[in-house]
C-alpha cells in the first residue's frame, strides 16, 4: 500500500481572473469563521497577497489551511490537510478532494457567475520530501495507482502528469479529467 | 527514531544532533506529563519555537469569543499556550549570510511545515508561521544538516548576532566584520556564561560609525570597527557599545570600551555576560534587559565590574583561534567582474539600478537588494532565488535588517540579465531603501503582544506610496517609515523618520485601532538618536496623516533640512495642531469603519472581555481627566524641545499622577489634589489589586508612578527626561486600557 504524505494538498483553478479582489476574500473567510462555512476547526485569516504568486489570502484551520492562492500565477482555491491524514492513499486524497471542492462550491456562490472554477482539473501536491522526492521514477510508481483512484472520482478517465521537473521542488501532480461538474464530482466523493 | 532523524544522521553535527534529541525527548515527555510547562516553555523557546497569537485556545471572529478546541486538549506547551496551537519558528542567520542550499531547505520547511511563506525579521532572521510543535524536531535536523540552529534564538539568551549587510563590499567600512560575528555567534553559542540571564541579549556589529546598518546603539551589546596604531603596528578592533535597546522604554548604548583589540573582544564579551548573568535582574523580566543594569549601576561602575570579571575569565584557546581562519573567509564571487556598458537595459532596470542596486569597494561587481514587500517572499520563490544565485553570485547572500534580502557580487555586467530573471520572480520591485521599503513587525497578524495591525497599515501606506513613488519629492521617497504593532518597537519605530505603533482608544463603549506617531529618530549613524510620540491617530487616519506630514515638510523645508531637524524645527506643538483633526474620534454609529483595522473585517477588539455596566457620566468623567493627564504630558514634551528638563520631570509626573487620580476618580471621586492621596489610593485600589496590571507587563508601567513619587531625582539630566517621558506614555496608555477593561462596556 502507498504511503500518504505529511501533507497532502489539492487546488482547482478559476476559469477567469474573477472581478472580485482579493483583498473582498478576507471578509469572505472571516465570515466563514463566524459561520462555521467549511469543515475544520477554523482559526484565522493570514493576508499575503502583497507576495508575488504567492499563497493569497488564507483561512487556517487546525487539519488543514483553505488558501485563495496565487502559486504558479493561477489563482484558484488551495487546501492543503496538514493532520489525520487517513492512512491510506484513496482515502487521503478522497478526504482532501472532497474539502477542496466544498470550499471551492463555496467560494463560488459568494460571487456567483464571476468566481467559477475549473473542476475537470486540479494540481494534487504531496507535501513531504522524505516520502515523496520529486522524482520521475517516482511519478512513473504512482502514476497508474493515483490516476486510478481519480478515475473512480471523476467516473472518467483521468490524465496525470508531473507538475514540477524541479527535484527541489514538492511532488505534485497535474490531473485532468473529462467531466468537470463540481456536485457530481461531490457526491462522488461523498458517497 | 524520525526518518529524518536516521536520514540526516551522518550530516549532522555531533553536539548539534544531542541538543535536538534531547529536545525531541522533552517534547514526548511534556505530552506524558512528566515535564513541567514552565520548564518545557523555556527549553522550546531556546530553540526558537514560539507562541503565536490565539494560542490560549480563545479568540473573538468579530461576533463573539470562541473557543478553539484543539484536538490534544487542555496539554500545553507553556502556561496558557496550548499545544496543538500553531507556533512560530525563529531560526537564527548568523548577520545574515545565506547559502544557496540553505535557503533552499529554508523554502522546503516552508512547504512542509508552515504557510508556505519566509518572513524576514528585523535582526536577520527568518520565522516561520503556523509551525506545529510537533514539527519541531525534524525541522531543526533538516536545518543543522545544512548548518543553521535555532539554538538560542528566542528565550533568555544570546539571540541571532547581527551585521552590516554590505558588510566585506562597502565603501566606508574601517574592515569587514562579518568573520567576528561569525567567531561571536559560535563562541556565545550555547556557552555556560550565557545560560543564566533574566532576559534576553542582542549583539551587532558594525564596521563604520556613519551608517545605520550595523545598528549598534541599540544593541545589549554593540562593536563597531575602529584601527588603532599600537607599538607601530595598525591593529583592528572595536569600540564596544552596552545597554542599548528599544523596547518599551528605549535606551542609547553607553561606551564600555574605546578600542579593544580583536584580540580581547570576546573575552570581554563573555565577561560582559558573566556581569550580566550575575548582577542582572532575574525575577522582575521587565527590569531584566542589561540596559536596566547598566543604568542602575552607571556606566562606570559597569565598567568595573567588566574588568574585574575580565580577570577572572579562564584562558579559552577559541578567544583568537579564530584569527587564525580570518582568510578563510574571503568571499567567492560566481563570475568575474565585469563593467555594465553599452548593453540594452530592461524596461524598469534604471529605476531598480537607482534604489536597489550599490556599486561594491570591489570594481566590477555590485550589491543588489531585493526588496520584499513586508519581509515576506514563497517558498517557491526561495528555490528560484537559490538558483538565480547559484549562477550570479553563488552562495553570497544575506538578509537585511530592512527585512530585505541582498545579493552580494554580482558582476555588474550581468545586472540587467539579473534583473529580468529577479524581475520573472517578482523580486525586482525597485524602491529599496525609500519610503515605500517600510518595515513592519507581525503585529496583530500573529503576534501574541499586537495591538493594532501593524502588517495591515504597512500594506495599506505601501500600496498607497507605490502608487505615487515617481511623483513624490526626492525628500519624501528617502525618508525611513517603521511600524510596530505595539510598544515594544520590535519594527523599530523609535529609529525612523516617521515611526508607528500601535494602541487602542475607546470612542463610546467600542474600542478603535490607533498607532501612535513618532517622529524624528535617525537611522544613520548606527541608530543615533530616538524619536518621541508625538499624539495617537486612529488607524484608519494614519495614511491621511502621513500625507499631511510629508506635505507640509516638503512645502517648508529649508534647502537640504532633513525630516529629523525639520520636525524638531516645527516643533511638537505645531505638529500635534496639525494633527489635531486626525485624532478626533468618530461614533460607531457614524462612522463604522473606523473600529476596524486596516486588512481586518471584524469590528476591533484586542481582547475578549465584556464586563459589568458602566455610566455614560463617569466615561465622560474619565475622559476628561485623562485629557488633563495627556496635556501635562504633551507639557513635557514641549519642555524637552526647549532642553528644560527639571520642567519635563515636573510635567511628566504631574501626568502621571493626573492618569492615576483619573482611574482613582472613577471610584473614588473625593480624592483631591494632594499628590501623595492620589498615590496612596491608587495603589491600594488597582495596584495591589492587581486591576491595574497589564496583561503581559502586569504592574510594570504603575511602577514607573511609584519609582517618581518616591525618589524625585537630585539632577534632571537629558537621559533622565527621555526616559520619563517614555514611562510616562506608557503609564497613560496603561491607565486607558485598565479604564477599559474595569470600567467600560466594551462590546468589541
Amino acid at each position: 500500500m502507498t504511503s500518504v504524505p505529511k501533507r497532502l494538498g489539492v487546488k482547482f483553478n478559476l476559469k477567469r481572473e474573477p472581478a472580485l479582489a482579493a483583498a473582498d476574500i478576507v471578509p469572505i473567510f472571516q465570515r466563514w469563521i463566524q459561520e462555521h462555512t467549511v469543515a475544520g476547526m477554523l482559526i484565522d485569516v493570514i493576508d499575503y497577497k502583497h507576495v508575488p504568486e504567492g499563497p493569497g489570502v488564507i483561512l487556517i484551520a487546525d487539519e488543514g489551511d483553505y488558501a485563495y492562492d496565487f502559486g504558479d500565477g493561477e489563482i484558484g482555491l488551495h487546501y492543503i490537510r496538514k493532520r489525520d491524514l487517513p492512512g491510506d492513499m484513496q482515502a487521503a486524497l478522497r478526504l482532501a478532494f472532497r474539502l477542496a471542492l466544498q470550499a471551492a462550491l463555496c467560494l463560488e456562490a459568494e460571487a456567483p457567475g464571476d468566481i467559477e472554477f475549473d473542476f475537470s482539473r486540479a494540481k494534487i501536491s504531496f507535501l513531504d520530501r522524505q516520502r515523496f522526492r520529486n522524482e520521475a521514477s517516482r511519478f512513473v510508481a504512482l502514476q497508474a495507482e493515483i490516476s486510478a483512484m481519480l478515475a473512480e472520482f471523476y467516473d472518467c478517465p483521468v490524465a496525470l502528469e508531473r507538475a514540477y521537473a524541479d527535484p527541489r521542488l514538492a511532488f505534485a501532480l497535474r490531473a485532468a479529467a473529462q467531466n468537470g461538474d463540481g456536485q457530481a464530482l461531490l457526491e462522488r466523493l461523498q458517497a | 527514531m524520525s526518518a529524518w532523524r536516521e536520514q540526516l544522521a551522518d550530516r549532522i553535527p555531533a553536539e548539534m544532533a544531542n541538543l535536538i534529541d534531547t529536545f525531541e525527548a522533552q517534547v514526548e515527555l511534556r505530552k506524558q506529563g512528566k515535564l513541567d510547562e514552565k520548564v518545557f516553555a523555556e527549553q522550546r523557546l531556546r530553540k526558537g519555537a514560539y507562541g503565536q497569537r490565539y494560542d490560549n485556545g480563545q479568540r473573538h471572529d468579530g461576533l463573539r469569543t470562541r473557543e478553539l478546541s484543539y484536538p490534544s486538549g487542555g496539554l500545553v506547551k507553556g502556561p496558557d499556550t496550548l499545544w496543538d496551537a500553531p507556533g512560530m519558528q525563529r531560526i537564527k542567520i548568523p548577520y545574515g549570510g545565506l547559502t544557496a542550499e540553505q535557503l533552499e531547505v529554508l523554502s522546503e520547511l516552508a512547504d512542509e511545515y508552515a504557510d508556505g511563506i519566509l518572513h524576514i525579521t528585523t535582526r536577520q532572521d527568518i520565522q516561520l508561521h503556523y509551525v506545529h510543535i510537533d514539527d519541531t524536531p525534524d525541522l531543526m535536523r533538516r536545518l543543522a544538516a545544512v548548518g543553521i540552529t535555532t539554538q538560542e534564538a528566542c528565550g533568555n539568551s544570546v539571540r541571532n548576532i547581527t551585521a552590516c549587510t554590505l558588510a566585506g563590499v562597502c565603501h566606508d567600512e574601517v574592515f569587514d566584520v562579518s568573520p567576528y560575528a561569525d567567531a561571536m555567534t559560535r563562541f556565545l553559542l550555547d556557552h555556560d556564561d550565557v545560560q543564566d540571564f533574566g532576559r534576553k541579549f542582542k549583539v551587532a556589529f558594525s564596521g563604520c560609525a556613519g551608517h545605520a546598518c550595523g545598528l549598534v546603539k541599540m544593541h545589549d551589546l554593540g562593536l563597531l570597527a575602529q584601527t588603532r596604531e599600537i607599538a607601530g603596528e595598525t591593529k583592528r578592533g572595536f569600540t564596544v557599545f552596552v545597554g542599548g535597546g528599544l523596547g518599551t522604554v528605549p535606551q542609547q548604548a553607553k561606551v564600555l570600551a574605546d578600542f579593544v583589540t580583536e584580540e580581547q573582544v570576546l573575552p570581554l564579551a563573555q565577561a560582559v555576560a558573566r556581569v550580566f548573568a550575575r548582577l542582572g535582574e532575574k525575577k522582575n523580566r521587565n527590569r531584566a534587559r542589561i540596559k536596566f543594569l547598566v543604568s542602575k549601576l552607571g556606566i562606570d561602575e559597569f565598567r568595573r565590574e567588566v574588568q574585574a570579571e575580565l580577570e577572572t575569565v579562564p584562558h579559552d584557546e577559541r578567544h583568537t583561534a579564530y584569527l587564525d581562519r580570518l582568510g578563510d573567509f574571503a568571499y567567492q564571487p560566481a563570475k568575474a567582474g565585469l563593467a555594465l556598458n553599452g548593453r540594452p537595459l530592461p524596461a524598469g532596470f534604471s529605476d531598480w539600478y537607482r534604489t536597489n542596486v550599490y556599486q561594491q569597494a570591489q570594481r566590477g561587481y555590485s550589491a543588489i537588494t531585493l526588496n520584499t514587500p513586508l519581509g515576506d517572499f514563497t517558498s517557491m520563490q526561495g528555490f528560484q532565488l537559490a538558483e538565480i544565485a547559484r549562477r550570479y553570485v553563488g552562495d553570497n547572500i544575506r538578509l537585511s535588517v530592512e527585512q530585505n534580502i541582498v545579493l552580494r557580487w554580482v558582476a555588474d555586467a550581468d545586472l540587467p540579465a539579473i534583473y529580468r530573471e529577479l524581475r520573472a520572480i517578482g523580486l525586482a520591485d525597485a524602491g529599496a531603501g525609500t519610503i515605500v521599503d517600510i518595515t513592519t513587525c507581525p503585529g496583530t497578524d500573529t503576534c501574541k503582544l499586537g495591538i493594532a495591525s501593524s502588517r495591515g497599515l504597512t500594506a495599506e501606506l505601501r500600496a498607497r506610496l507605490i502608487e505615487r513613488i515617481n511623483l513624490l519629492p526626492d525628500a519624501v521617497r528617502e525618508l525611513k517609515i517603521k511600524v510596530s504593532g505595539c510598544f515594544n518597537s520590535c519594527g523599530q519605530h523609535h529609529v525612523a523618520d516617521i515611526g508607528f505603533f500601535g494602541n487602542s482608544r475607546r470612542s463610546g463603549n467600542h474600542k478603535m485601532p490607533h498607532f501612535q506617531v513618532v517622529l524624528g529618530g535617525q537611522w544613520r549613524e548606527n541608530a543615533g538618536s530616538y524619536g518621541l510620540a508625538v499624539g495617537a491617530v486612529p488607524a484608519k487616519n494614519i495614511p491621511a496623516a502621513l500625507e499631511a506630514l510629508t506635505k507640509r515638510y516638503v512645502a517648508e523645508r529649508a534647502d537640504g533640512e532633513v525630516f529629523q531637524s525639520w520636525v524638531k524645527n516645527l516643533g511638537r506643538k505645531e505638529i500635534k495642531a496639525m494633527l489635531q483633526p486626525l485624532m478626533k474620534l468618530p461614533s460607531f454609529e457614524d462612522q463604522p469603519e473606523y473600529f476596524s483595522d486596516w486588512g481586518d473585517s471584524r469590528v476591533y477588539t484586542i481582547d475578549d472581555i465584556g464586563v459589568g455596566e458602566c455610566a455614560g457620566e463617569v466615561v465622560s468623567l474619565f475622559s476628561l481627566e485623562i485629557a488633563r493627564a495627556e496635556s501635562a504630558h504633551f507639557e513635557a514634551l514641549l519642555a524637552l524641545d526647549e532642553g528644560d528638563f527639571p520642567l519635563v520631570d515636573q510635567q511628566a509626573y504631574k501626568a502621571m499622577v493626573l492618569a492615576a487620580r483619573a482611574l482613582v476618580r472613577t471610584k473614588y471621586l473625593d480624592v483631591g489634589d494632594d499628590y501623595g492621596n492620589i498615590v496612596k489610593e491608587f495603589r491600594s485600589r488597582f495596584y495591589d489589586t492587581e486591576l491595574v496590571y497589564d496583561r503581559f507587563a502586569k504592574g510594570k508601567f504603575a511602577r514607573y508612578l511609584f519609582k517618581r513619587h518616591s525618589q524625585p531625582p537630585a539632577r534632571v539630566g537629558e537621559d533622565y527626561a527621555h526616559q520619563l517621558i517614555d514611562e510616562t506614555q506608557l503609564f497613560i496608555e496603561n491607565v486607558h486600557s485598565a479604564e477599559q477593561r474595569i470600567n467600560g462596556v466594551i462590546v468589541s
